[in-house]
């Protein structure tokens, strides 16, 4: 295939610059910067990455695109994240840089993230709090909307994927005048229920039983079975945004927006709803180029309900979380240093089963923050910050700094950071009082907790160059290699509780922390006959106080690689085709009893036909990789499964 | 300790198998109406497994099961409430109709979804839903496997269940 297109030759339309080093990006200094002048390593997918993927939501997205990244079940079959030793509650998510309320067992709802709309998506890992506050003790997902700058977009689109036979239905329009901007969207997935496959079926199984007891031969290995899941949940997504910008003049500019999204679980006896309604308020004032106001203000609420089948609510499981959120940025220039001061205020209100009597408690967050980017030479360019968080429920206070340091040689560049992060002791994990399952076994919160803290040291080395002397790798190459020590302390979770009114109970405790050292090496090479490949590796080693759990297993090794092609064919015909691949070590834990590692490819096929119309076409797990037995953190693939999508960009073809 | 332990203090009951009694018939007449051959209650042992934490634990008793014909070829079975949990009890569950087909000197019942809801001792409304019931009705014996997942419980249990009519 590759020497196929190979001989296919020319550079054309689909293929895009995957070493975009003069994106600009925002995540890792709060202000926008190139790619190249980041002081932190920043990963960044862009939107032909995101297209390229065709990702229904952040997880599907993710688990292509960044090795070491891994999805995988909690308890209820909550989807768990595991991005190289940390899990869902130390790395933030964001979405245009504003937090999102609720979560599930210790995760958002990745489904609330879906990919129409998205323009890019940014992701720092190590600790960035000293920028973003708690929870940014491994690393910040920020998830940025597209804007598109034509008069006028319309898009709709629709996929099929026989696994779970599942349909996503999208639509997105947006216009863009002197003054107003708006962009709008919708997606609708349903997926039904797969039954995962198992080693003997009920009817052996039982057929033995009788056997057994009957007093004859038995065989006992079809008794045996170590899946923890049997059947992946059907669910059903609406996800609905509008956001609405305003230039008033030509140094204001305003900005609304609104979502709401529903999902529905299809659970074995009851069905759970989640809700969740955000808006916001943003204005921008800029005196000149050089001096900055931003002032802002976001809502977000996250509301979980179970219902019976027939539509019925318990009113046994209500979860309500909702957070208000005033922030503040000035920034200011000299020549080419900058200064940013910030502040903000977050109200947070949690009401949940999980406290007694269904109670509601809240908290207050102020911080404070300051960083200084110093450019003191071209070559030589210092980013210091500092932060200071204070939470209100649990008195507890937080000091966080970063200082990165990025030196251009001619040949390569070089950076160094040192971030401290922290994750405050959420209201749950303070007040929570549940018998889990009404089963008699209690977990109790603590309202003495402190924060969780990270200390995170990185190096990391970039070469970047073009080659253009009419041979066979004629394009442009980026070569990044980061090593990292991630000190990890006071990390909550829960131990023995002892009895609790006759009940076993657990209680949330600060545990001694782990220490995660870990080697990222990414290469990148597009060719100018519009072939590119990408190789991303990650190694990752803890030491420390490990807790060893069955929902994530860090895996030492895991690699991701992409091998792309586009060419267009004619005016009427361009393809744009992808080979790629993720692969996953054993687990660090050398435990034998859950997922051994495995490799899943994927071959994308995007045809572009005439005015905006796309056909995309997919083989996911293209070897037909199967586990053998369906642990909390297996691939939940069945095989091999193909998905067909098409897309039209109304507005190309009017 | 974590949720591995969180079973930990549940109890467990001896079983043994009682009854005696018989089914099937070599008469075409009754060949056709195969649920009157085997329903009844029959007698034994339980076995209620849950996985959670890497851990297993097993709930088990001598309960019966009872098997009520529905149609000539479905049964209903009654599962017996389960009080004997620790903190944790389950009413009465009825499933309903559990097809049934003749296979050699077998006759095999499979369901392979039921939703339903139970009360509790306090009236207070249950779901519940069985999952891949299989059960072997041979010469006087019955076994029945099945997944059974109560209402808002985190982890279903495995159901296993041997006896003998009575």
């Amino acid at each position: 295939m590759v020497f196929a297109m190979l001989a296919i030759g020319v550079s054309a339309q689909g293929v895009r610059d995957s070493v975009e080093l003069e994106q600009v990006v925002v995540t890792a200094s709060h202000s926008p910067k190139a790619l190249k002048d980041a002081p932190v390593v920043t990963r960044l997918i862009t939107l032909h990455d995101i297209k390229m993927a065709d990702a229904t939501n952040i997880q599907d997205l993710l688990t292509q695109e960044i090795p070491g990244l891994e999805f995988g079940f909690a308890m209820g079959q909550e989807t768990s994240l595991n991005m190289s030793g940390f899990g869902g509650n130390a790395v933030l998510f964001l979405i245009d840089g504003e937090r999102m309320a609720g979560e599930t067992l210790n995760n958002m709802d990745y489904t609330r993230m879906n990919m129409d709309n998205v323009g890019r998506i940014e992701i720092v890992k190590g600790a960035s709090s000293a920028l973003y506050g708690s929870n940014a003790v491994g690393g910040v997902v920020n998830i940025i909307s597209r804007e598109n700058i034509e008069p006028w977009t319309a898009n709709v689109n629709s996929r099929y994927s026989d696994f779970g036979h599942e349909w996503r239905h999208g639509a997105t329009f947006s216009f863009n005048t002197k003054k107003w901007n708006s962009q709008t969207s919708f997606q609708h997935t349903r997926i039904e229920p797969v039954d995962l496959p198992k080693p003997h079926s009920a009817m052996e199984i039982a057929l033995e039983r009788m056997k057994q007891a009957q007093g004859l031969p038995y065989d006992s290995s079809v008794f045996i079975d170590d899946s923890n899941l049997s059947r992946l949940f059907g669910q059903k997504t609406y996800n609905v945004k509008e956001r609405l910008t305003w230039r008033a003049t030509d140094h204001l500019t305003l900005t609304g927006r609104g979502s709401y999204f529903f999902r529905t679980s299809e659970r074995d006896t009851y069905d759970y709803h989640f809700n969740g309604y955000s808006a916001g308020v943003k204005g921008k004032y800029a005196w000149n180029y050089d001096r900055r106001l931003e002032v802002s203000y976001a809502y977000d609420q996250y509301d979980k309900a179970n219902f019976t089948p027939d539509g019925k609510r318990t009113h046994d499981h209500d979860y309500s979380n909702r957070q208000h959120v005033v922030h503040a940025l000035y920034s200011q220039a000299f020549g080419k240093n900058s200064l940013i001061v910030g502040a903000d205020y977050m109200h947070d209100y949690l009401s949940t089963y999980q406290f007694i009597d269904n109670a509601n408690h809240t908290q207050n967050n102020i911080d404070g923050f300051v960083q200084f980017d110093w450019n003191i030479t071209d070559r030589l360019n210092v980013v210091g910050s500092m932060r200071y968080d204070y939470f209100s429920a649990s008195k507890q206070k937080a000091y966080t700094e970063r200082f990165a340091l990025v030196y251009k040689l001619p040949w390569a560049t070089l950076r160094a950071n040192y971030a401290s992060g922290f994750r405050a002791p959420t209201l749950k994990e303070m007040y929570m009082h549940f018998d889990m399952g009404n089963m008699g076994y209690m977990i109790l919160g603590n309202p003495n907790l402190k924060p969780e803290k990270s200390n995170n040291y990185n190096i990391a080395i970039e070469r970047t160059k073009r080659i253009n002397n009419g041979g066979l790798l004629d394009g442009r190459y980026n070569f990044t290699l980061v090593g990292y020590c991630n000190r990890f302390d006071k990390r909550i979770t829960t131990i023995d509780g002892g009895l609790y009114n006759g009940m076993e109970s657990a209680v949330y405790w600060n545990e001694d922390g782990i220490t995660v050292w870990g080697l990222d090496a990414s290469m990148c090479h597009v060719w100018d006959c519009g072939l590119s490949l990408k190789l991303n590796y990650a190694w990752m080693h803890e030491t420390g106080h490990i807790i060893d759990s069955q929902f994530d297993q860090p895996r030492t090794h895991s690699m991701t690689w992409h091998l792309g092609y586009g060419h267009r064919f004619s005016c009427h015909y361009a393809l744009d085709a992808s080979l790629s691949a993720r692969h996953q070590g054993k687990p660090q834990s050398g435990r034998k009893d859950v997922d051994q590692g495995y490799t899943i490819w994927k071959l994308m096929l995007q045809h572009h036909i005439w005015r905006g119309i796309s056909l995309n076409t997919a083989v996911d797990n293209l070897l037909d990789y199967k586990p053998k037995t369906y642990y909390y953190s297996s691939p939940l693939t069945t095989g091999r499964s193909v998905s067909i999508g098409l897309s039209v960009d109304l507005d190309r073809m009017l | 300790m974590k949720i591995r332990k969180f079973m930990a203090m549940m109890v467990a009951a001896i079983a043994i198998t009682v009854g005696m009694s018989s089914c099937g018939s070599d008469d075409d007449d009754q060949e056709a109406a195969v649920a009157a051959q085997v329903a009844g209650a029959f007698n034994g042992h339980e076995v209620l497994t849950v996985s959670a934490g890497g851990s297993t634990s097993d709930f088990t008793r001598d309960t019966a099961y009872v098997f009520t014909k529905a149609t000539d070829t479905t049964l209903d079975l009654t599962i017996p409430a389960m009080d004997d949990m620790g903190h944790m009890s389950i009413p009465a569950l009825s499933v309903k109709g559990i097809s049934l087909t003749t296979d050699g000197k077998t006759i095999n019942g499979t369901l392979d979804s039921y939703a339903g809801t139970a009360l509790t001792a306090d009236s207070v409304e249950k779901a519940f839903t069985v999952t891949d019931l299989v059960v072997v009705f041979s010469d006087k014996a019955a076994v029945v496997t099945y997944t059974l997942k109560y209402g808002n419980m985190p982890f279903p249990f495995a159901g296993q269940f041997t006896g003998v009519k009575e």
